[in-house]
This record gives structure tokens, sequence and C-alpha cells, in this order.
């Protein structure tokens, strides 16, 4: 997927999405075959507050362009009541954290999405792809 | 029985003195061991060069103190490795790059324009700077170069054993004493990749006193007022690295009342000290009241922690997942 000089420079995308919401977003635009661009590598978890910060900076260090987290929105549709208030804050510091050892923090990305929300899926999909096309791959020294 | 001792070599890196004060200590009892043991190269107590290294045919454990920070230290890293059978990281800056590793948030290029050019106290209209090649006489004395990165040892070569500290103090020397001397008496090999301490974290040791659920409402720092000297850091909004620190300090700072930077390193199956702090801290800043605040000022609050790679990172940038200063930011 990476860039050759010629071809247009296609992110890659490493979504950790919720099974509860997130990922069941995900699973209706795919059923309702809405349109979003290839780029996403879906991984699912149990709970958006389960994406422990480290593995977002594997998925970086692994050749992630770009790290979507997909949960429950707030304050209350949680399926363990308060994980994506910790994914919110941890996602708060891991921005600050990426600043400041030279990562661009848009490159991470929160977004809460239910179950019946396919079309904001697609969407979500659509502008990060944008974005990161924008932003170009992150290469890392 | 002189042909049954083993030979040790204390190797040092980028190291600031610390670990070498502290293997004197270790160095007392090894002198009582004479029997046992054979320092044969120490260049910090006496005069030996790399080339003393690389004559020697063969080591039995070979130690090395501090980080990687020269290219001669890479070369000595190398010579280590080929000659010994058991190569140690002995120290923070050994097992993880140490607080050197702070330098990885500049180039090598703007680290040295920094010190020889731009600080306010520096004359340098030559603009020298080491690296180099300077020939006075016809004799090239050319200073030794930087490396671009300040690495811990296991980036450049397999590293059998690790023992954490800045520097390794008392339960931690005693350890490794015990490993030394074992191997010395028997030749019993130890398990590759152990680490002395290794597993607990501090805030298992620690003597303060931890309320059933911990709540941060603000961050504050130490000099910001009286710090309750019986009740745990967090609990009081100071940060404090004792959940990512292995324990083998015996909480010394703790005792101090000042919280723990994590000078120890991390406990071994910590991935990356940064993103599990971020996880665990972050978790834990107005747990109580997250449904009432707005999504932004709960993210404002996080946000309110001053240098987060400095203060998570302090001693182990350089071994982190991402672990110098990326360029992808200026975009
Ligand atoms: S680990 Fe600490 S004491 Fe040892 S050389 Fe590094 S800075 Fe000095
Ligand atoms: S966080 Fe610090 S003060 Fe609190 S229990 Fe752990 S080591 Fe002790
Ligand atoms: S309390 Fe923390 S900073 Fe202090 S000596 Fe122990 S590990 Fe190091």
């Amino acid at each position: 997927m990476k860039v050759s000089n010629h071809e247009e420079f296609e992110p890659r995308i490493v979504a950790f999405l919720c099974r509860w919401c997130a990922y069941a977003g995900a699973d209706l635009a795919g059923v309702s075959r809405l349109e979003y661009p290839p780029n996403v590598i879906p991984i699912l978890v149990p709970c958006s507050g389960r994406v422990d910060p480290q593995y977002i900076l594997l998925a970086f260090k692994n050749g992630a362009d770009g790290v979507l987290i997909g949960g429950c929105h707030t304050p209350n549709d949680c399926h363990y009541v308060s994980g994506n208030y910790k994914a919110l804050k941890r996602y708060a510091l891991l921005k600050k954290y990426l600043e400041q050892i030279g990562i661009n923090p848009a490159r991470v990305r929160l977004e809460w999405i239910s179950a019946t929300e396919g079309q904001k899926f697609a969407r979500v999909i659509r502008e990060f792809t944008e974005e990161l096309k924008k932003l170009g791959p992150l290469r890392l020294r | 029985m002189s042909t049954n001792k083993i030979k040790i070599t204390i190797v040092p890196g980028a190291a600031c003195g610390g670990c070498d004060v502290s293997l004197a200590n270790l160095g007392e009892r090894l002198l009582e061991a004479t029997e046992l043991v054979d320092i044969v190269f120490w260049p910090t107590v006496a005069d030996f060069k790399l080339e003393d290294l690389k004559n020697l045919d063969h080591i039995d454990i070979g130690i090395f103190i501090g980080s990687i920070r020269l290219e001669k230290h890479a070369e000595a890293a190398k010579i280590l490795r080929e000659k010994a059978k058991f190569v140690v990281a002995y120290g923070t800056c050994a097992c993880y790059g140490g607080i050197f590793g702070l330098g990885n948030l500049s180039t090598r290029e703007e680290l040295l324009k920094k010190v020889y050019l731009n600080t306010p106290t520096t004359e340098n209209p030559e603009e020298k700077i080491p690296g180099q090649k300077v020939v006075i006489n016809g004799v090239d004395v050319t200073p030794p170069r930087l490396t671009e990165w300040n690495l811990p040892l296991n980036n450049i070569v397999t590293v059998d054993l690790y023992v954490q500290g800045c520097p390794p103090i008392e339960d931690s020397i005693n350890h490794f004493y015990e490993v030394l001397v074992s191997y010395a008496k028997n030749r019993k090999p130890f398990e590759k990749g152990m680490m002395i301490p290794g597993a607990k974290t501090l805030c298992d040791i620690c003597p303060r006193k931890k309320p059933e659920k911990i709540v941060i409402e603000k961050f504050r720092r130490v000099h910001e007022g009286p710090i309750d000297d019986e009740l745990c850091f967090l609990a009081q909004g100071i940060i404090c690295l004792g959940p990512i620190t292995v324990a083998g300090c015996g909480a010394s700072c703790i005792k101090a009342n000042m919280p723990c930077r994590g000078c120890l390193g991390p406990p071994a199956d910590i991935i990356d000290r940064a993103g599990k702090f971020i996880s665990t801290i972050a978790s834990l800043v107005e747990i109580e009241r997250e449904k009432e605040l707005s999504d932004e000022e709960l993210m404002r609050i996080v946000q309110e922690i001053v240098d987060p790679v400095g203060t998570f990172h302090r001693f182990t940038f350089s071994s982190g997942v991402i672990n110098k200063k990326q360029e992808d930011a200026k975009k």
C-alpha cells in the first residue's frame, strides 16, 4: 500500500474498534455497501478502554500512517460503563506525547461511533484518509 | 587454582561515574574473592586502552556500563561481545540508554551546534566542532565522534544479563555478586536475558498509604505546596513513576518524601514506559466525575501534565518504541 514515486500515496490506517459500537458500525457500513476507502486495517477490541497507548506506538512503529480509536458515545453508551472515558483521557495525553516526540498528533484520531452509525464510520474513514494523504507517509527515523 | 578463575572486564560507555562507584563497591568484595575472579580490564581504575581489550583471548563475564553515545563505545561493545561468554548491561544507561536518552529529542548536529556554537558563554570563531579531523604537529588527534543517537547496549549487541539501577544499589549489587560467584564456583550459566531485580513494581513495596480508589482532580508538582509524607503521591496528584518502576531501591526517594522518577527502569513486561504510564495516569483523572465533566474539560486536565516525555521516559527514552525525535510534526 505504500508509495511508489508516481502513484498517489495511500495511507495505512490501523483502527482499534470496540466490538459493541464502532466495530458494529463498521459492519453496518459494510453490509449497507457504503463506500469508503480501503485504507483501514480494523482490529476488534472488547472496549476502547482496552486500547493501550503502547500498542498505538507499536502500530506507528510498524508502518501505520494513522491510528483510529473507535468507541461508544459518551456519556452513557459504553458497555463497560466508562471505558470510553479511559480512551478519551489517554488519547488526550498521547497526543501531547506524540507532539513532543515530533509526530503530528493529527495521526491519531478518536471517534464515537454507535452500532447504527455506519454512515458516520464511512465518513470518518474518508476524512481521515484525506487528512493523512495531506500529511504524507509517516517516515520514522 | 588460578586456572579456574573467571575473567571479568568492565567496559565503560557514556557513563556519569555513578556506576563505576557502585561497581567499586562490588570490586571490594571481588578482591576478597581473588581466588575466583580476575578483573582483566577496567579503564576507570587503571590505564587500559581499547587495544588491551582487543588483545584479550577470552572473557567470561563482560560488564558494560553506560550507554552508546560515541562510535568508540559501539566498537568496544562489539569487541566485548566477540570475546565474552556473557555480556552484562550494568546500570540504567547500559540497559535503557539512561538519562542521556533525552538527548535523542535533538539530532546530533543540533546538540553539537548548541553546545559548541550557540550557548551564550561560547566563543568559537573558527566553528570547531568535535567530529572534524584535527591534526596537530602532524599527529592525528581527532576527538571521538558522537554516534547519531544515544542507544542502549542491546541495540548494538545481544545482552545476557541486565542489572537495573542508576546506579544499581545494595540489593541488586548483592544479587549480581551472587550470580558472579556462583558462576565462578561451578560455571553455572545464568538464564539468558535475566534481569536484576526484574519483576515487582515499586508500588508493590512502597510503604505509603494507598486509598482504595486513587482519584486525580488536579496535577501538582513537588514545589507546589506541602506534601503529605504518608499518602501515596498519585493520590495527591503528584506524578510518581512507582507503577512503571521495578522495585529494587528500597523506595529511597519515597522515604525522603520525593516521588519516584523511575531511575531503575521498568519491570520486564513493559513494552513502552511512556505508553504504559499514559494508560495508567490518564485512567485516574477525575474518575468519579467523568460523566459530569465535558469531554473537553477532561482532556484539558490530562494535558496539564508538563513534559510527558521527560517525565515518563526520563531514563528510558532511548529504549522506547519510538526512541528519537521525529520530523513529522513540522509538516
Ligand atoms: S546508570 Fe546512572 S549512575 Fe550509571 S552511568 Fe548512567 S547515569 Fe550514571
Ligand atoms: S505511586 Fe508512588 S507513592 Fe504511590 S504507591 Fe506507588 S511508589 Fe508509592
Ligand atoms: S524511588 Fe525511583 S527514582 Fe528514587 S531511587 Fe528508587 S527507582 Fe530511583
